[in-house]
């Protein structure tokens, strides 16, 4: 999977917006939108509030954990915690990029917050190459996955499935070639 | 005798700001961020010369008509004075000087500068300067003792520093401030200042207070403080006298001590709590001008300070303070209130008591008179309503000050004032009249904010900004297909704003030289003036005003009404019965809530008019008191989008005009129960009926949003505040009722003549009925048969038959009995109703008649008022009556029936002769497709009929009665007439058989639908009333006339085809007159229709063996029929024996 797709996947996630224009309920598959009425707040799929936003036909309202002093203490309390703690939305990520990116003027301190959430990745990612490290040297044959979002996995994933399959490689060469099955079911 | 504070100007840019005055006093001299320095002949002057100086002037001095300017570019500039010309630069400094003094003489100036540095120049040769170096950091202030032999300077690095200016060494270093890295960082600004004439003190602003220190010892012999100082000392400046000494702080006070006595003389507050960051005297010592961080200039004036008889002063002291409290009191209260409701209040609140504690310290009368208005409810209440609704001084204010103004003038001027209400209290101990709100625009926040809303209502926002870079107005629209979003000078300063789908409405007050304006940008207007303004007349001020659809409504200050149209066209004008509070207007309706006289013990006493304008002008409401909380206040006033007028008062309380119960007001619910803090509030912005939405803007901690961030709209849901409402039955009272209000409109709408949403209306009548008989059954179950009855007589005929079911099948026998009862009166009275009805209808002509039935037949089907069910609705009903007749035997043909019903349907649309009639395309036969959404036409049936499972599920449901479901089938149909005709079937079939002659043949719409109905089951027995009417029916008047003289007119005009025959037929027939008419309809009422009843044959046959299999159960249901004298206690009987 690669990062597109995993923003593609956040968009399905709902953000409020206050358009500009008056519908009435649309159907769709994935389930009806609206009605939509001038200045009322109404919950939509973020592709469709982006949409509507680059055609000008809203404003978007920021979701609630987007704010700067939510994300600063997510932020310490990330920095202080070993294990990875729950984020505020499992794509908070892509979410964050996405608004920021086509929506900053609806929000306020937009670049604070791009660099705490910034920070945010960071300090996961670090935690997750620190426990890939770990896992690889003890050797270990599983690992708790516990409030990891989509898209960091998927940052991990491709690289560290080659590089083990990689090391399985290598070790099978190294050993006699009996062994190889059970390490095989290791991973 | 108190100082005056007068009002601050425009002095500078925003940013730090100096002032002085020259040497004769003449001039104010100040500089500011712009690199100017201006010259002000006075505070008025508004044509001041200025000297550009550079970039940015960062401190000003001036003496013997030199000019020093510390500016950007790091340099000591002199200008001459007042001529402005430059005169070289004294000195430089790596950075920006800081600070430039002058000393006692004016042959030196010391600067101090941000690098660290203080530099004494000799004025006449810049050569000649000692640089004073021992600073660790940016110098803040230098100062020059008046003898010449010190000079002192502040620094960052948190020292005061006094030094010998020849020596060029420190004499004494204290280590007193905050320590900070730059200027711009600095708490305070610490400018010091040197004892003049005497040299004997230097006072240094420390934190909250100021220190004195002694010449020569040093040491620190006494602080100046005042309760009020709650932020740092800016900086302080000495009485040319010597003897008081002001400092100005940061967050705007002002304070004057007389430094003898230490005590406090003057206490004075900026008018908006800017930092005050400059102080100079006027030489003779009795203004003081000042400048705070903004550019703004103020000036206090007639400060008691000039005065120097010494034997007076102390007492003078004393008494003005205690005078000056007062008003200080006063003044803060209002600013209190306004930072109150900017959320600030906890820092401010503490200190809004101190005042009062050190006046009673001082006057121990005077305790209880000011503990009790500061801490007293209505005191409080007092300074919000001001803020909220202000423009000038509150009006509470102006009561209490009257009571002062009474004290003084009484008292004659006695050195120590009385306290005022300790001789007055007893006189009166009544109730305390309440201030009267001031007027405001639902939908605006307090006029002092400059960022605020100047109406948000359900078209758009209106937005002010008047800070010192912008004074603008901003207007949005919701939905940007009105119009874009405008940006507005505002250089008249308005202060209120409407904004509709047409136009956006501004006005301003009267200022001196202009009168108050109106504004109204008419954006919708087709031609190109797209703005008109009109001036009010002199001394009238706009008060409130407000847009309804083409036109404009302004309340002002001369107890005037005025009526413009959008365009400008000025109207109506007519006297209000007192001043007005607010407006608010809808389509043609305008709302006014105006003081009806003075409240008491903080109650409002508000009157309410609601006029209709437009072609039917009237008032719907004239001059009620309007019911507010107690100890509440008006904070919105509007309509709902539906047209119903609603407000909210400050208690949170909304309510709604209840239009069915002689316009009483309903209370629907209290924003304030959804909070979560006492301090939170709902800010109102709109009210919808349909669905049930109350918008409003949840404010955090204040009672009125800010603009920044946005606030975004919420929802809350109505809840009326019904008793129990935790019980089953307590919720579904309140539902129902509920449900009931918000039906209202629906009947104002169609009285008013506009369209309403019939879909909204069938799913609240059918809410209603669902909420009716769930209360029936839950009453049921309780065994309260008092109460069904009760609820029984609330419901509808069909719903009661439904009742009368349950009841039944229950096994309460006296209770169905007793709603049999109460049916048959029901159907009577309804009966009652449509004889009148018919009988008004014979008498009309004919073609009214027929247009009329028109209508009446779109508005029954979708269950329209009682009344317009009529003539073909009571064919309806017969046939239903029958339907569940047959549906008692023969149920299961019952499927098949109406499928036949429905295949026949378009055959007979065809077959119909009249469907080619002129007068039948007549568009209503469509409407009600149209209406009930459905897209294929042919379905007109097939609607009723199909939608008949569906009603009956839930009506089923309800109930929880599977075996009625045939019979709540038939009865369910969206017609909302009653199913059950129990009285007297024969004399009504009569009169409903001329009233078809007349006009139902007419209407092809009408003809199809009781055609389709009849068809069904009494297609032929010719005994049958019914029957005959079906025969007759097609032959009318016209029909007889038109046989007789469609020769003349095809012989004519041979070439026309046959619709415009008809159409120029139908066009001679109206021509006749009316006495001929009506023999035409008697010949066509006395002829059995011959030609009808071929037709009758031939769709017979048309409709082949379905039609047959109609006739037979035809006939089982008239041979039933004639036995059922009294359908309903047959029906009842059936029930009965259901079980």
């Amino acid at each position: 999977m690669d990062p597109a797709e995993v923003e593609f996947l956040a968009e399905k996630e709902t953000v409020k917006i206050i358009p500009n224009f008056s519908l009435d309920k649309v159907y769709l598959i994935g389930g009806d939108l609206g009605p939509f009425n001038p200045g009322l707040p109404v919950d939509v799929p973020v592709w469709l509030a982006l949409n509507l936003k680059q055609r000008q036909k809203c404003r978007i309202v920021p979701p609630a954990w987007m704010d700067v002093d939510k994300l600063e203490e997510m932020r310490d309390l990330e920095r202080k915690e070993d294990a990875f703690m729950p984020v505020p939305s499992p794509h908070y990520m892509e979410l964050t990029k996405l608004l920021l990116n086509y929506a900053s003027d609806n929000i306020p301190k937009a670049d604070e917050i791009r660099t705490l959430v910034k920070d945010i990745w960071d300090t996961r990612v670090a935690k997750l190459r620190l426990s890939a490290d770990s896992f690889i040297t003890q050797a270990e044959a599983h690992a708790k996955l516990d409030n990891l979002t989509l898209m960091e996995i998927n940052t991990i994933r491709s690289f560290f499935l080659d590089s083990l399959n990689c090391m399985y490689k290598l070790r099978s060469n190294m050993q006699p070639s009996g062994d190889s099955k059970g390490h095989f079911n290791d991973y | 005798m108190p100082c005056e504070r007068k009002p601050m100007r425009y002095g500078h840019s925003e940013g730090h700001t100096e002032v002085c005055f020259d040497d004769s006093g003449k001039y104010i001299v100040t500089s500011g961020n712009d690199g100017d320095v201006r010259i002000w002949e006075g505070l008025d002057d508004d044509d001041p010369r200025f000297i550009t100086v550079g970039e940015k002037v960062h401190s000003l001095a001036l003496k013997n008509e030199r000019l020093v300017t510390a500016g950007s570019s790091n340099t000591v500039q002199i200008h001459t004075f007042p001529d402005g010309e430059p005169d070289g630069i004294l000195t430089r400094f790596t950075t920006n000087a800081t600070h430039v003094a002058f000393n006692s003489s004016g042959s030196k100036v010391a600067a101090g500068s941000s690098d660290f540095l203080v530099k004494v120049v000799e004025v006449s040769d810049s050569s000649r300067q000692k640089t004073l170096r021992g600073h660790e950091a940016p110098v803040l202030s230098v100062t020059f003792d008046p003898k010449d032999h010190f000079l002192a300077s502040a620094s960052c690095d948190g020292s005061v520093v006094v030094w010998d200016i020849e020596e060029q060494t420190q004499v004494i270093s204290w280590p007193l401030l905050q320590k900070t890295n730059d200027v711009t960082n600095a708490t305070s600004l610490c400018r010091l200042a040197w004892q003049p004439a005497a040299a004997q003190f230097l006072a240094v602003p420390v934190g909250t207070s100021v220190h004195l220190y002694e010449r020569d010892s040093w040491n620190h012999v006494s602080s100046l403080s005042d309760d009020l100082l709650t932020q740092p000392v800016n900086v302080v400046a000495w009485s040319p006298c010597g003897r008081f000494l002001a400092a100005g702080a940061v967050g705007g006070l002002m304070v004057v001590w007389d430094v003898s006595s230490k005590a406090c003389v003057e206490r004075q507050k900026h008018e908006k709590g800017f930092t005050v960051c400059c102080l100079a005297w006027h030489t003779s010592g009795r203004q003081l001008a000042y400048t705070d961080t903004e550019g703004r200039l103020g000036l206090l004036d007639g400060l008691a300070t000039s005065s120097t008889t010494d034997s007076a002063k102390p007492a003078a002291a004393v008494t003005k303070p205690a005078a000056k409290d007062y008003d200080d009191l006063f003044d803060d209260d209002d600013d209190d209130g306004a930072l109150m409701d900017e959320g600030l209040s906890d820092t401010r609140s503490p200190v809004k008591k101190t005042p009062a504690a050190a006046a009673a310290e001082q006057d121990d009368v005077d305790d209880e008179d000011f503990l009790m208005p500061s801490t007293g409810r209505i005191r409080n209440r007092g300074a919000i309503l001001d803020d909220e609704n202000s423009m000038d001084t509150g009006s509470l204010r102006l009561s209490q000050d009257r009571l002062l103004d009474d004290r003084d003038d009484g008292a004659a001027g006695p050195p120590a004032a009385p306290p005022p209400s300790a001789p007055l209290r007893p006189a009166y101990d009544g109730p305390l009249p309440t201030p009267p709100q001031k007027a405001f625009q639902p939908g605006s926040t307090p006029a002092h904010l400059t960022h605020r809303f100047m109406m948000w209502n359900s078209v758009g926002i209106v937005r002010s900004y008047d800070d010192e870079q912008d004074n603008a107005i901003d207007v949005e629209f919701h939905d940007t297909a009105v119009h874009h979003a405008m940006h507005l000078s505002n250089s008249l300063g308005h202060t209120v704003a409407d904004v509709s789908q047409e136009a956006v409405l501004l006005a301003c007050p009267a200022t001196d030289e202009l009168a108050s304006k109106l504004h109204c940008l008419h954006f919708s207007s087709w031609d190109t003036n797209k703005e008109w303004m009109v001036d009010l007349p002199k001394d009238e001020d706009v008060k409130a005003l407000c847009l309804g659809q083409g036109w404009a409504a302004v309340a002002t200050s001369a107890l005037m009404l005025r009526l413009f149209s959008v365009g400008g066209v000025q109207k109506e004008m007519f006297s209000l019965p007192g001043p007005v509070v607010c407006m608010a207007a809808h389509g043609e309706q305008l709302l006014i809530v105006y003081h009806r006289a003075t409240g008491f013990n903080g109650d409002q006493a508000l009157g309410v008019q609601l006029l209709r304008l437009g072609n039917r002008k009237r008032q719907l409401i004239n001059g009620e008191p309007l019911p507010l909380s107690h100890k509440s206040y008006l904070s919105w006033l509007g309509f709902t989008a539906e047209g119903t007028p609603c407000y909210v008062d400050s208690d949170g309380v909304v309510r709604m005009l209840n239009r069915s119960l002689g316009n009483t007001w309903t209370p629907l619910c209290n924003t304030r129960d959804t909070c979560k803090s006492k301090s939170d509030h709902y800010w109102v912005v709109g009210i919808h009926e349909n669905p049930q939405q109350l918008r409003c803007i949840p404010c955090k901690g204040s009672r009125y949003p800010p603009t920044l961030p946005r606030p975004a709209v919420a929802i809350l849901p109505f809840k009326l505040p019904l008793c129990q409402t935790t019980t089953e039955k307590g919720q579904m009272e309140e539902q129902y009722w509920r449900s009931v209000l918000f039906h209202n409109h629906y009947n104002f709408l169609l009285s008013s003549g506009y369209e309403i949403d019939e879909d909204g209306q069938t799913q609240s009548q059918k809410e209603q009925k669902e909420l009716l008989l769930k209360m029936f059954a839950l009453s049921c179950k309780m065994d309260r048969e008092f109460r069904c009855v009760e609820l029984a007589e609330m419901m509808t005929h069909n719903v009661v038959t439904l009742a009368i079911r349950y009841a039944s099948r229950s096994r309460r026998m006296a209770l169905a009995e007793r709603l049999n009862e109460l049916a048959m009166e029901k159907a009577s009275h309804l009966q009652e109703e449509e004889q009148k009805q018919q009988q008004e209808e014979e008498e009309e002509e004919p073609e009214y008649s027929r247009r009329r039935s028109g209508f009446s037949q779109s508005g029954g089907r979708d269950g329209g008022s009682r009344h317009t069910q009529e003539g073909d609705g009571e064919v309806v009903e017969e046939e239903e009556e029958e339907e569940e007749e047959e549906g008692e035997g023969e149920r299961e043909e019952m499927n098949g029936h109406e499928e036949d019903a429905e295949e026949c349907v378009e055959p007979r649309k065809r077959a119909n002769p009249f469907a080619k009639d002129p007068v039948s395309p007549v568009k209503p036969s469509l409407t009600p497709i149209a209406k009930m959404g459905r897209s294929n036409p042919f379905k007109v049936q097939g609607s009723s009929s199909s939608s008949q499972p569906r009603m009956s599920n839930i009506l089923d449901k309800m109930t929880s009665n599977r075996k009625s479901v045939p019979l709540s089938s038939s009865s369910g149909k969206p017609n909302k007439g009653p199913v059950l005709k129990p009285l007297a079937p024969r004399p009504k079939t009569k009169t409903q058989s001329t009233l078809l002659q007349m006009s139902g043949t007419k209407t092809a719409s009408k003809k199809e639908k009781s055609a389709d109905q009849q068809k069904q089951a009494e297609a032929p027995p010719p005994t049958s009333p019914a029957d005959d009417t079906e025969n007759k029916r097609p032959k009318t008047g016209f029909q007889l006339w038109l046989e007789e003289n469609r020769k003349s007119i095809t012989d004519e005009q041979p070439d026309m085809d046959e619709t415009d025959v008809i159409k120029e037929a139908m066009g001679r027939f109206r021509t006749l007159s009316a006495e001929e008419r009506l023999s035409w309809t008697e010949r066509a009422k006395g002829q059995p229709g011959d030609a009808a009843d071929l037709k009758k044959r031939k769709r017979a046959a048309e409709g082949g063996g379905a039609e047959e299999k109609g006739q037979a159960e035809g006939d089982g249901s008239s041979a039933k029929k004639k036995k059922a004298v009294d359908p309903s206690s047959k029906l009842a009987a059936f029930a009965f024996g259901k079980n």
